[in-house]
């Protein structure tokens, strides 16, 4: 116990002796370990959170065109829409015995740069965005009728252009904020809908009318649809597949919604792998840099051994404060990666839920984290155990003059 | 009784050119409990060698040295590191203070070593050389003569029963070593300590009842050649 004590005291003491090499150590062990974690788990994370932020839907239909594409612009409220549905379309789908719930969507318009998407009034009283959760909108409010110009706006929309309940606004034409496409029509904020971390907080929603009878709006698409938001029993997703994107050419089922977007993820894979390549590296160049620092004061520390075992420290307290000084080094560098990983990720989350409106959410301390910490603590004792077992071996008489 | 007992004890360093070079034989010491010796010799005439083989520090050759009934060519390394600890204090010519501790924290450190933390004893023995004002300063924020004080305090906290003193005046001006002279006498005495101490030094060996001359208890230094030319 006193052999461990006395040498981590002097490993601590050489550590602040050395004051800017062993910030620089940790530091760059610090940023490996911070990014080897963030493309670690952010692939994992950004995966599920949009899987999460689906709204609750398995499938959505669409003109014919990209899947990838559809769900972007009916769930995640990004991209333009790949084209319109005629309403027989909608109906046709919400009538066959697999689909147990259909809701049609039209979008065109925006206020400010945020979306208005025209929806059926069922949407926010009988879907559940989420397992046991409904749309709950913040007293007084309520949902727009259907043949009114009423808007229900998403908590985002809300907090961030402070539209609230009794404002009137009138919608932009376009998807993108254009000053000079501004609808003569008027809408009522009616209710504010509660947060749900998703992208349904960024839009303005109204009803499916408003969009396709807006004034200016082409009257012979006054029918038309952007899509329809599809919950399906059971297995029925294999046969609509069939039916509408191998046997039918007027339609795109984008079925099943986790699996297109991990195939979106996908993508980045390079990134991820690249970022990880990188921070094994900065992590090398870490071990490196512990090596060196421990070489260059080797020099100096060689004489303070030697006056240490003079005074009757053993040798295992001498190169324990080797192996300690890199041990404190490598702890200070693995708390710097978790530190460092919890400021990326918060980061990249709060860049995303501005952007997108989803809440991505990091684990914590998990096994991934545990083991990255392990490592780093691993690859610093290897770095240790070079001028360590150097130290161990050493003859007394080489760091003390012989012929005094 | 005598504390410390040597006898044929033999060491030589190989050279750059890989010749075993011989650099010390005694054929005899000892030193009584409480005795304070002075040894005289040259630069580099393996006083130094001799004095981290009563510690210890280097095996010998051949030849046995034992201190306080304790034969150190039967110990183990950790044996004879535990021995050093708890009965032979060391001083330095150059003082040899850690830079990294304070003066306080350099003399607790020697008692952790020893397995004691008795920090009253550490404090008492830094107001006994004269530096509890000091106590929280570094080496480098000390006098040459100061520094060596703490390092005689150093080598006393445990109270040795050999205090071997290699050139401890060696870098001092002539108050200092008076001063560092005194200090350190009086402590092994107060402490029940004996001493060895190793100078060149005129001024300092005049001091010591006991002198002893180098050249004389090092048969290589007479003879100019190891005896039995062994290793």
């Amino acid at each position: 116990m006193n052999t461990i004590f006395i040498s981590l005291i002097l490993g601590w003491r050489a550590l602040t002796q050395n004051t800017l090499t062993s910030l620089v150590a940790i530091f760059t062990i610090s940023l490996s370990g911070g990014l080897f974690l963030g493309a670690w788990q952010t692939k994992q994370s950004v995966n599920r959170s949009f899987a999460q932020s689906a709204g609750g839907f398995d499938a959505v239909l669409g003109a014919r065109g990209s899947q990838l594409q559809l769900v972007l612009n009916a769930l995640f409220h990004l991209e333009n829409s790949p084209g319109n549905l005629e309403w027989e379309q909608y109906e046709t789908i919400r009538s066959h015995p697999g689909v147990s719930e259909a809701y049609p969507f039209a979008l065109g318009d925006n206020y400010l740069g945020y979306r208005i998407v025209g929806t059926s009034p069922e949407l926010f009283t009988h879907h559940q965005w989420k397992p046991g959760r409904k749309y709950q909108i913040e007293p007084p409010g309520r949902i727009f009728s259907e043949s009114a110009k009423e808007a229900l706006v998403g908590a985002q929309v809300a907090s961030e252009i402070g539209l609230s309940l009794g404002d009137r606004f009138h919608p932009y034409h376009g998807l993108e904020y254009n000053p000079d496409t501004k609808h003569e029509d008027v809408y009522l904020v009616v209710g504010i809908l509660e947060p749900t971390g998703t992208p349904v907080d960024q839009v303005i929603w109204i009803p499916l009318k408003g969009v396709q009878m807006m004034e200016g709006h082409d009257p012979s698409a006054a029918t038309a649809i952007s899509g329809v938001l599809l919950n399906l029993k059971g297995s029925s997703g294999l046969a609509l597949d069939v039916k509408y994107n191998k046997q039918g050419d007027r339609a795109t089922l984008a079925w099943p919604v986790p699996a297109i977007l991990s195939s979106f993820f996908n993508r980045f894979a390079w990134l991820e792998r690249s970022i990880a390549g990188l921070a094994v590296l900065m992590g090398l160049v870490g071990c490196l840099i512990i090596l060196a620092t421990l070489r260059s004061t080797m020099h100096e520390r060689r004489h303070e051994f030697a006056v240490l075992r003079c005074m009757g420290a053993s040798r295992a307290i001498v190169t324990g404060s080797i192996l300690w000084q890199s041990v404190l080094i490598s702890l200070s560098g693995a708390i710097g990666s978790l530190l460092i990983f919890l400021l990326l990720s918060q980061t990249f989350a709060s860049l995303v839920r501005s952007q997108v409106g989803v809440s991505v959410g990091f684990p914590g301390f998990n096994t991934v984290a545990l083991l990255t910490c392990g490592g780093i603590l691993f690859l610093g004792l290897i770095s240790a155990w070079f001028p360590a077992h150097q130290l161990y071996r050493s003859n007394l008489q080489e760091s003390l003059n012989p012929y005094g | 009784m005598s504390l410390l007992i040597v006898q044929d004890l033999k060491k030589s360093f190989r050279s750059p050119s890989g010749n075993l070079d011989p650099v010390l034989y005694v054929p005899e010491f000892s030193l009584q409990q409480y005795e304070q010796v002075a040894l005289r010799g040259a630069s580099g005439s393996g006083k130094t060698t001799f004095l981290h083989l009563l510690a210890g520090v280097l095996p010998a050759d051949s030849g046995t040295v034992s201190v306080d009934g304790t034969s150190l060519h039967l110990l183990t390394e950790s044996q004879r590191d535990q021995l050093r600890v708890g009965k032979i204090g060391y001083v330095f010519q150059s003082f040899n203070l850690l830079n990294g501790f304070t003066c306080l924290e350099n003399i607790t450190l020697a008692m952790n070593l020893n397995g004691s933390s008795d920090v009253d004893r550490a404090k008492s023995l830094l107001s006994d050389v004269g530096l509890w004002e000091r106590k929280n300063h570094y080496p480098h924020q000390l006098s040459i003569g100061q520094q060596q004080r703490v390092a005689i305090a150093r080598a006393l906290v445990n109270q040795p029963k050999l205090v071997l003193a290699d050139e401890p005046t060696g870098n001092l001006d002539p108050f200092n070593t008076d001063r560092s002279l005194i200090l350190l006498r009086k402590l092994c005495q107060q402490w029940g300590s004996s001493l060895i101490l190793v100078s060149h030094d005129d001024r300092v060996m005049e001091q010591f009842e006991s002198q002893v001359e180098w050249e004389k208890l090092n048969e290589v230094a007479t003879k100019g050649e190891l005896l039995d030319g062994d290793n």
